[in-house]
């Protein structure tokens, strides 16, 4: 009984021409971004570099130990550079002068550059990198910065000689909206049951609802865990502690078609399902956005339960988590699902009967 | 001995503060089938949807096959068939699928849902999406849906409600075939011409409550006018009509009279309708 449930409900799923397509296109869609952001880290700072008269100075040699910097023949050049390509986000201009008494040791100026539009916070940490690289290369002040020994400790997985590329901290984000996209599928299809009779139909026939319910779930974890592990098959990352990762996809379906059920007992139809399945979007989003640019949400993105998926996944696929550092997060997922599906099967259970 | 196929016991059923149905009592005999008569919002669904076991009812009981709805109701949801009042096919898919589904639902080996289309009158369009379907297609699959699990009880609720002629005629003679195959049928309708041609007895229902219950032919016999409608033509060629009724003394030498002294030109027996009866007991019609 339950099989047949599952088949009509999967041949349902892909008859829903919006759903059908958001979801195949998905697929597509994120597999070929994955694939076309950059694969490696660029840590180099490039900073143009204009300098009166540079056959007369050593000074560019010794900018070469703080950071890459262009070399630009005219001041006019760099300034266009900054200010019209964007190539650059800060430069420096030297007179001939200023270099002068920068090689004997004297106090000088130098005019720094930045290019249109920098952040403060950016041009802040520019400001302290040139007064430091100036001070740093004149002798006159040589060896006193190298006074001050410097411990540094990384707090939590150390990816300093390993950066991770922007398209694998992509990964979490990429698959939480695949996942989204399933809520408004299997929330539909749940409503679209209520609303037409039909559920009224088969709970008339020898069929049970706990049933008509463990059908919705099946159906919801197949069509969401099989979108995500093709996703992940295709940008290769299925190799990278698969068990885990399928195990923290499932557990992810499962918080996702709990919140289907959810939002099909309040939904009336296919308009608010859309909403409430957006709003979902907008929410659950919020804690890929904290791993895609760490730093930028604050503590409370830990309330929300996609936090759980996207962290977990990241911990995985880019620091090898194990077991023991994704337990809780697995543990959270599975307590997320069961408890808005709980909430979700007894509201349709009070529509349906 | 005939086996009773439903007994209701005193049920009721109410919405909050309203009584949809009120300590009816009636039974329908295994292989019946009971015409439930009465317009919008007299009851019928709501007695059909506790028979069917989709509501438990507030009071009273009611036996199906044997079983009580309310503590066995998925034993009897296995050997009954039900057409509901409002189309609730999965319209995404096409009928085939519709019915296999349902035949998998029930458990029905070695289905062939190509032989109960053609039985309905859908052969041919098995494979188109139930979407495309008229209205009249759409309930012919609903009641071939019905009969996918070869139910012992059908529940048809207004089976050719809105339908053209040559739609219920064929709904007509499926139920009949049902029945004929030892099928209960427990129909509402508030069509009496359908409820009179196809009911070995009928219910009135109003308000929730049961007003009458027998054969058609007992009903109009206890609440007709037994009555000659005869049409007469004179000598100028102009009609008349001549009203002899039949229970009155007298009444065979009135018509001997009137057969010899006039021109006859048609004799309608003046029986009353359901509707007539309907209308007599509750002073309002089915339609309303």
């Amino acid at each position: 009984m339950i099989a047949a449930l599952v088949k009509k409900d999967v041949k349902l799923y892909f008859r829903n021409r919006f759903i059908a397509v958001v979801t195949i296109m998905g697929l597509v869609f994120y597999a070929i971004l994955y694939y076309m952001l950059p694969a490696q880290v660029d840590e180099t700072l490039d900073i143009a570099l204009f300098i009166e008269n540079p056959q007369a100075t050593q000074i560019d040699e010794r900018f070469e130990e703080y950071f890459e910097f262009t070399s630009f023949d005219s001041e006019a050049a760099m300034l266009a550079a900054l200010e019209e390509e964007g190539d650059y986000l800060a430069g420096i201009a030297i007179s001939a002068g200023e270099a002068a008494a920068i090689d004997r040791g004297e106090k000088a100026s130098i005019r720094a550059f930045y290019a249109p539009g920098i952040p403060t916070e950016v041009k802040n940490a520019y400001d302290d990198l040139l007064t430091i690289t100036a001070n740093g290369a004149s002798p006159a002040f040589g060896g006193q910065f190298g006074r001050i020994d410097e411990e540094a400790v990384v707090l939590g997985p150390d990816m300093l000689e390993t950066p991770i590329p922007i398209r694998d901290r992509f990964v979490p984000m990429m698959l939480l909206f695949l996942l989204a996209v399933e809520v408004m599928g299997v929330a539909s299809l749940i409503m679209q049951e209520a609303e037409s009779g039909t559920a009224q139909a088969v709970l008339t026939s020898p069929l049970r609802l706990s049933q008509f319910f463990t059908g919705k779930v099946i159906m919801g974890l197949a069509v969401a865990f099989v979108q995500l592990i093709l996703l992940a098959a295709v940008i290769g990352k299925m190799s990278t502690s698969p068990l885990e990762l399928m195990v923290t996809l499932l557990l992810g379906s499962f918080m996702i078609v709990g919140l289907s059920f959810l939002i099909a007992s309040i939904s009336r139809d296919y308009m608010s399902v859309l909403a409430w399945g957006m709003l979902v979007i907008i929410v659950f989003s919020i804690p890929a956005i904290a791993v895609l640019l760490p730093g930028l949400a604050t503590a409370w993105a830990e309330l929300i339960p996609s936090y759980f998926l996207v962290d977990a996944i990241h911990r995985i696929l880019n620091f090898n988590a194990s077991w023991g550092e994704i337990g809780s997060h697995l543990v959270v997922l599975f307590a997320a699902g069961l408890a808005t599906m709980a909430l979700g099967s007894a509201l349709l259970r009070r529509r349906f009967q | 001995m005939t086996s009773i196929a439903i007994a209701a016991e005193n049920l009721t059923f109410r919405y909050g503060d309203l009584t949809a149905v009120d300590q009816i009592n009636f039974e329908v005999a295994e292989g019946e089938i009971l015409g439930f008569l009465g317009p919008n919002g007299a009851g019928k669904s709501t007695t059909v949807k506790i028979l069917s076991g989709q509501l438990r009812p507030t009071e009273g009981r009611a036996t199906v096959l044997g079983l009580d709805i309310a503590r066995q109701t998925k034993q009897v949801q296995k050997q009954i068939g039900v057409a509901f009042e409002t189309t609730n096919l999965y319209e995404q898919m096409s009928a085939v699928e519709n019915l296999e589904l349902f035949a998998d639902l029930f458990g029905v080996k070695d289905f062939n849902a190509r032989a109960l289309l053609e039985k309905v009158g859908l052969g041919g369009r098995e494979k188109e999406r139930v979407a495309t379907y008229s209205k009249g297609m759409k309930q012919r699959l609903m009641l071939a849906r019905a009969l996918v699990g070869n139910p012992r009880l059908l529940f048809l609720d207004e089976p050719t409600e809105g339908l053209d002629p040559a739609s219920s005629q064929t709904i007509h003679a499926i139920i009949r075939e049902a029945a004929a195959n030892g099928a209960t049928v427990f129909m509402t309708t508030h069509d009496m011409v359908e409820a009179d041609k196809l009911s070995n007895r009928v219910a009135f229902i109003n308000q929730g409550k049961i007003v009458a219950l027998d054969r058609p032919a007992a009903l109009k016999r206890q609440f007709g006018k037994r009555a000659l409608r005869v049409e007469v033509e004179g000598e100028n060629g102009e009609t008349a009509v001549r009203e002899v009724t039949l229970d009155e003394t007298g009444a065979p030498e009135a018509i001997y009279d009137l057969f010899r002294s006039e021109r006859i030109v048609t004799v309608h027996s003046e029986e009353a309708t359901l509707e007539d009866i309907f209308m007599d007991i509750t002073g309002r019609g089915l339609q309303g």
